[in-house]
């Protein structure tokens, strides 16, 4: 008796950790638009669960706005332009269903959104299937290049050229690199050490720990041990946040250690402030920058969310980068994804994020300005330094 | 001692949340999938309340949550009780109910709660952050008690005699009603404590407790039904063999050989060789402590 209910109890033990292991994935379809083929469609893939949704809905919203804004000013060749929303969780599984799905069913003719780089990898294969384009907006990139993917975030080259020399300058030679386990933070790691190394440093550490890390005590003590000048840190999610703290806490995070990377991206602002007032950051975009058009657009944004923080940078990079889309369109003079994506490659565009802006044919990176932002109490990211057209040029395999 | 410091404070975080589990799982034969939603309530609670200082935010947390888990038991868990599957469904759901309103009420945002003590101690000559260590002992002060109320205490006895034989247990007075509902309360609090006490060690956010719930489960597998140190002593386990590994090897390869040695011992613990074993030390065992 005892022998079956044990066996029983394991069981139910398993399918309980097989059920946690596995993790429970869920969409969402909410549609916005119509199915006809006359004005020109966009399918929006954001996570609007999950544990990057804050940053999903950011895009989302920003987005929003700019659809808007092209729709106030006369639409995509006389047309109201129409979008479609899907929740993919930050999934990459969920990403390739509804990629299809937007792409088979709902007929649009280009792709836009994603927040972690599995998702917009698993996006982009379905994007160069179905030869539309798609945009993502979030920084960083992976070294590889999509005929159809075409990215608004600064590049890994971008976000890190001007970086390492200040830091190094500043803080020394020794830089040590952590990093989530997966494809964006390794490349982080690549670039990073070729910079480090024309700077006349060293990367003295580096690792690497699954995404959900609930005790980070292994890894600071290795880096500790290592005694870094500078740390850079490309720990993402809620990782960031309790990497931060508990660094702080074992005093490897000292106003004596430079710190750059993802935990000083605005998302995190709420929870790390004290930690990383007064820091430099790298960024693309930010609520401060001084732009008529940037101003107007956080404006909009703060009435229209009722929000308050610092904004992410992800919602600049999507509010301009729908619109350069939307532009290329408009010279396509079609919605036809093949032609769009002919005319994203070849259009120049005026935006906050730079004049003349444009994406190199040879990696698809987007050639646009940098700004270093100190980060102020209460979340202001002041635009210290104008960095002005940082390019990123380097060929990279699927387009070169 | 770093390394035994690091395992102390895992423990803590572990075991609570693995005796919590295990004491509604003795009770009630319902594995709670929400326990780690707990964890998150407990949490949000010391992260949200910023006025009172730590100490009354943890005791909050553990005063509000008790009748929310007394009408989750009531309201949902009475009725498919006799199915231990569907009782599982409904506590899955809860914890997306709970999930889902800590992201409607709190955003997806990860926030931070400060350390109510911070510096560092030097234990045997080790600096170690003090916080770290008072939450540390804290939970394992409390793994105390409750492994101390379970094996020295009329209430534990009665657990135990439930979780052995509910029908027997039931026959010689013993209400299991109203055992599995103070068994389903506690199991919960612990858990709330595990996540108001570790709150100001990790980022909060509605999806905290999910990740956690992994090492939990293992920590559960490995024990005995009903066994409660067995419990608390797989979450020992768990937590030493997750410190050692990851000291000796890149996080990376630890958490490969983590899970490869957690379902090798499940595996090789249910060969029946291996099973009837075990069962023979604890028949040995029995007599000898009673004599």
């Amino acid at each position: 008796m005892a022998h079956t209910r044990s066996r029983a109890g394991t069981g139910i033990l398993t399918a309980a950790a097989l059920l946690v292991v596995t993790g429970c994935g869920g969409s969402a379809i909410s549609d916005t638009g119509s199915d006809s083929d006359g004005p020109l469609k966009i399918g929006l893939i954001v996570p609007l669960t999950g544990p990057v949704s804050s940053t999903g809905k950011a895009l989302r919203n920003a987005f929003e706005l700019g659809v808007e804004k092209v729709n106030e000013d006369g639409g995509v060749n006389g047309a109201d332009v129409e979008f479609v929303v899907v929740d993919d969780g930050g999934d990459p599984a969920t990403s390739t269903q509804l990629a299809r799905r937007l792409v088979q069913r709902e007929k649009v003719s280009m792709l836009f959104g994603t927040i972690t780089g599995d998702t917009a990898e698993a996006v982009t294969k379905v994007a160069d299937d179905a030869k539309v384009p798609f945009g993502t907006a979030i920084l960083g990139d992976t070294g590889q290049c999509h005929p159809y993917a075409w990215g608004f975030g600064e590049s890994t080259r971008q976000l890190l050229t001007p970086t390492i020399p200040a830091l190094l300058e500043k803080y020394g030679k020794r830089v040590a690199v952590v990093g989530s386990d997966y494809n964006f933070p390794h490349y982080y790691l690549r670039v990073a050490k070729e910079q480090v190394k024309r700077a006349g440093g060293s990367v003295v550490a580096e690792e690497f720990s699954p995404i959900g890390q609930t005790d980070w005590q292994p890894v600071i003590k290795r880096l500790k041990a290592a005694k870094p000048d500078v740390l850079l840190a490309m720990v993402v999610g809620s990782d960031a946040v309790s990497f931060s703290q508990q660094a702080k806490q074992f005093g490897l995070l000292s106003p004596q250690l430079g710190y750059d990377g993802a935990p000083l991206d605005s998302d995190y602002y709420p929870a790390l402030n004290a930690l990383v007032n007064g820091r430099t950051h790298t960024v693309r975009w930010t609520d401060r920058l001084d732009d008529p058009d940037s101003r107007a657009f956080v404006a909009d944004y703060r009435k229209a969310y009722k929000f308050k923080g610092p904004m992410p940078e992800v919602a600049g990079n999507a509010y301009f980068g729908i619109q350069f889309f939307l532009a290329a369109a408009e010279k396509a003079e079609s919605a036809d994804g093949e032609a769009i994506n002919t005319e994203i490659g070849r259009l120049t565009f005026d935006s906050p994020l730079g004049e003349n802006t444009r994406f190199a044919a040879a990696n698809h990176i987007l050639q646009a300005d940098m700004f270093q932002a100190t980060i102020k109490p209460g979340g202001a990211y002041e635009v210290s330094r104008e960095l002005g057209r940082v390019a990123d040029t380097t060929p990279m395999p699927g387009c070169s | 001692m770093d390394v035994l410091l690091a395992i102390l404070t895992l423990f803590g975080l572990y075991g609570l949340t693995t005796l919590g589990m295990a004491v509604i799982f003795a009770a009630t034969r319902v594995v709670n999938l929400a326990q780690g939603d707990l964890i998150m309530v407990g949490a949000y609670t010391a992260a949200v309340l910023t006025g009172p200082a730590f100490g009354w935010r943890v005791t909050l947390a553990l005063v509000a949550s008790a009748p929310l888990l007394l009408l989750i038991e009531r309201l949902l868990l009475r009725r498919p009780l006799a199915d231990g599957l569907a009782t599982m469904l409904v506590t899955w759901g809860v914890g997306m109910a709970l999930r889902q309103a800590a992201e409607l009420w709190f955003t997806s945002t990860s926030r931070s709660v400060d350390a109510p003590v911070g510096g560092t101690v030097t234990v045997l000559g080790t600096p170690y952050p003090a916080y770290r260590l008072v939450c540390g002992l804290i939970a394992v002060a409390v793994i105390g008690l409750v492994l101390l109320a379970a094996y020295r205490t009329d209430w534990g006895l009665t657990l135990r005699a439930v979780a052995d034989n509910p029908a027997m247990a039931a026959l010689l007075g013993t209400d299991p009603r109203r055992l599995r509902t103070i068994a389903f309360i506690l199991g919960g609090l612990l858990a709330v404590l595990a996540g108001a006490l570790y709150s100001p060690l990790l980022a909060v956010n509605p999806t905290m407790g999910f990740g956690l719930l992994v090492p939990v489960f293992f920590g559960l597998l490995l024990s005995r039904p009903g066994a409660l140190g067995t419990a608390a002593g797989a979450a020992l386990a768990i937590a030493a063999l997750s410190v050692l590994l990851r000291t000796w090897l890149t996080d990376v390869l630890a958490e490969v050989f983590f899970y490869l040695i957690v379902v090798a011992v499940a595996a090789l613990r249910s060969r029946p060789w291996i099973r009837r074993y075990m069962s023979w030390l604890t028949r040995v065992r029995v007599p000898a402590r009673a004599s």
